[in-house]
């Protein structure tokens, strides 16, 4: 019992990154309906530029930060403008192989400009170990979870409150009448690859406190996010957060039970295997529109 | 689909049902050939004939898929992991229990085969977008059941496949394997070109084009994608079961995400026709070879870690490639091609396909 609620209490501090990354997926899907399949690439690439940032170039925090958003604002601004714009109105595919061609593009410049081993960002939360009823947990990962609860919380008043956020749920909902209500459809297009970046961005710094610096890992955990958005659906945010919290605590319990068994690496099968799961089952995930169709 | 010159008319039903129509046509198809069989493999070196003979899989492979995307309209990202299971079903065989590789390749395909038809059952209930997800799935799922495959597969050190033999006439140089490949290559060509001709592949245009209209028409669409499925992955059985025995040695490695989607990419440069599958795959295949031939120079100035420079750049040249063609040219090589094909028919007037 105790080490299944071990399992649980980290699977928890886990899935709360996920969700968050997910969401970063979401909030892409909601606004243009096209996936980003680059996502695992972008959470490395803007790990990897915090990295540059704070201890290749040495820059104090308060420049660190609006360089950084500025830098993560050109990247969206070009992605959205330069590539996605001109393919508007083309098939399914282009739009997926797009995305996955600009994965590789980030891909390739972070092992072409930060090469070779993994790196470390600055420890800024001592490391320590909490017990809490019998679990154990670290201090870097308790901290990753109040972060995103605090993202999350932000998010919600953003998508609530914030004009900019009702903008952008009115475009979700439809682009004709959000361009008859005066607001410029092309230019939240951008902004939710903007804000999109910077949750992947948030996502990466948190989980390279726990990895490291390394492009293999966080691009892994960034796809291991599209198996959220799949359970918790292509168009809800509380999906991806009721999904990320479950396919941390799935893949917890399933490498605590199964790895004995099959010989460890199970959790990074378990995620696929919920997509597979899903689809069959619920193909809309659990919170996703359900469209009628017939096949 | 296949535009001929003026005054060319088809007078009777063996003329119209042929395969090869004109003179010009047949001129060119055993110009082809010669190059191909007669003339190519004499004057190029092992180094060439390796870079052919790895065309020539990665043609099959391709096509195969084309016909499940470009013509059934249905996104795979898992065309690598059909690959690697081909792969390893014909080297555990031959490995394990001897077997020749005219035995071995069939069932490399049809395990293959088997697998794609596995993985297109949630067609059942989803379309479009979330099939592509779920061949994404799949791909992870059939690599982690390779790696941990125990005794099998032996895990991370890979398998040994060995040399192609029939008959005691042994495949054991680029040269003889170049034969061997480039016939079956073309044997598939010309099976796909067929295929697309029968009910059977008009009903995938069909699908493609619009499925409902096609469900209306009396077409079976969830056996369509199925069956469109099976034999892309019987495409991709067969070309890696050439590819193991090929290498003499296969291991996870060689068949990752990335591969499936270089496969894609050679598709999106290609464009939708079967010359563009055959296209795309060469100038891919040639670009990833140019990226070598440079290598040293890029080295140079990145001196820090030149093999992992190479890979990075590889991989941004790749991805802005195909992010060229998608903005610039999406209707890929292919048109290029029909673009060049009309210009000298209609010589000296211009042509409608060009801008």
């Amino acid at each position: 019992m105790n080490f299944f609620l071990q399992m649980m209490v980290s699977g928890l501090l886990a899935g709360a990154v996920y969700a968050l990354m997910a969401m970063a997926v979401v909030v892409i899907y909601k606004s243009s309906s096209i996936f980003n399949f680059a996502h695992g690439s972008l959470v490395a690439f803007a790990a990897f530029l915090m990295w540059a940032l704070v201890v290749q170039w040495e820059l104090p925090l308060p420049a660190v930060i609006p360089i950084f958003v500025l830098a993560l604002f050109t990247v969206g601004f070009l992605i959205q403008r330069l590539i996605l714009q001109p393919l508007t109105g083309q098939p399914l595919m282009a739009a997926v192989m797009a995305t996955i061609a600009l994965g590789d593009v980030f891909a390739g410049i972070v092992t072409l400009v930060w090469p070779g081993p993994g790196r470390t960002l600055p420890q800024i939360i001592p490391s320590r170990v909490f017990h809490l009823g019998g679990t154990v947990m670290s201090s870097e990962s308790l901290v990753n979870f109040l972060i995103c609860c605090l993202a999350f919380a932000g998010f919600f008043f953003f998508f609530r409150k914030t004009k900019l956020g009702l903008a952008m749920r009115g475009t979700a909902e439809d682009h004709a009448l959000a361009q008859s209500e005066g607001i410029r459809v092309s230019w939240i297009f951008v902004v939710s690859w903007v804000v999109a970046i910077l949750m992947a961005a948030v996502g990466g710094i948190l989980m390279s406190s726990l990895y490291g610096v390394n492009l293999a890992p966080l691009h892994g955990l960034g796809m291991k996010s599209l198996a959220v958005v799949i359970l918790g659906g292509l168009e809800s945010i509380q999906g991806a957060i009721v999904g990320g919290l479950i396919i941390g605590i799935a893949e917890a319990i399933g490498a605590g039970y199964l790895d004995p068994y099959v010989g460890g690496g199970f959790n990074e099968l378990t995620p696929f295997l919920i997509i597979l799961l899903v689809l069959i089952i619920k193909p809309y995930g659990l919170f996703g529109y359900e469209r009628i169709e017939r096949l | 689909m296949f535009k001929k010159p003026c005054g060319t008319f088809d007078e009777t039903y063996e003329r119209d049902s042929a395969l090869v129509r004109t003179p010009l046509r047949w001129a060119g198809l055993i110009l082809l050939f010669m190059v191909m069989f007669l003339g190519f493999p004499f004057l190029a070196g092992p180094y060439y004939l390796d870079v052919a003979n790895n065309i020539g899989i990665t043609v099959i492979a391709v096509v195969g898929l084309q016909i499940l995307i470009g013509f059934t309209g249905q996104i795979s990202l898992g065309h690598a992991a059909f690959m690697a299971t081909g792969a390893y079903t014909s080297a555990m065989l031959s490995d394990h229990l001897g077997w020749p590789f005219w035995v071995t390749m069939p069932l490399a395909a049809l395990s293959a085969g088997l697998l794609g038809l596995l993985v297109a059952l949630p067609a059942l209930r989803i379309r479009g977008f979330y099939i592509a997800v779920s061949t994404f799935a799949a791909h992870y799922i059939i690599m982690w059941l390779l790696l941990h495959g125990g005794d099998l597969t032996m895990g991370t050190s890979g398998l040994t496949a060995d040399e192609i033999s029939v008959g005691g006439f042994t495949f054991d140089t680029e040269f003889r394997m170049y034969y061997l490949i480039m016939g079956i290559t073309v044997v598939m060509v010309f099976l796909t070109n067929n295929l697309m001709r029968t009910k059977v592949g008009r009903a995938m245009l069909a699908v493609r084009d619009n499925d409902l209209a096609a469900a209306f028409m009396g077409i079976n669409v969830f056996r369509t994608k199925v069956l469109a499925f099976f034999i892309s992955s019987v495409f991709a059985g067969i070309a890696g079961a050439l590819l193991a025995h090929y290498q003499g040695l296969i291991t996870v490695e060689q068949f990752t995400l990335m591969d499936s989607i270089w496969m894609l990419g050679m598709l999106i440069i290609g464009g939708p026709t079967i010359i563009g599958a055959i296209l795309g795959a060469i100038f891919l295949r040639l670009l990833a070879q140019f990226i070598l031939f440079l290598a040293p120079a890029i080295g140079e100035v990145f001196p820090s870690f030149s093999s992992s420079a190479v890979a990075g750049f590889t991989q941004i040249l790749f991805g802005a490639v195909i992010i060229l063609f998608l903005v610039f040219e999406p209707r890929g090589l292919a048109h290029r091609w029909q673009i060049i094909l009309a210009t000298f028919r209609l010589w000296p007037f211009k042509t409608p396909l060009g801008r």
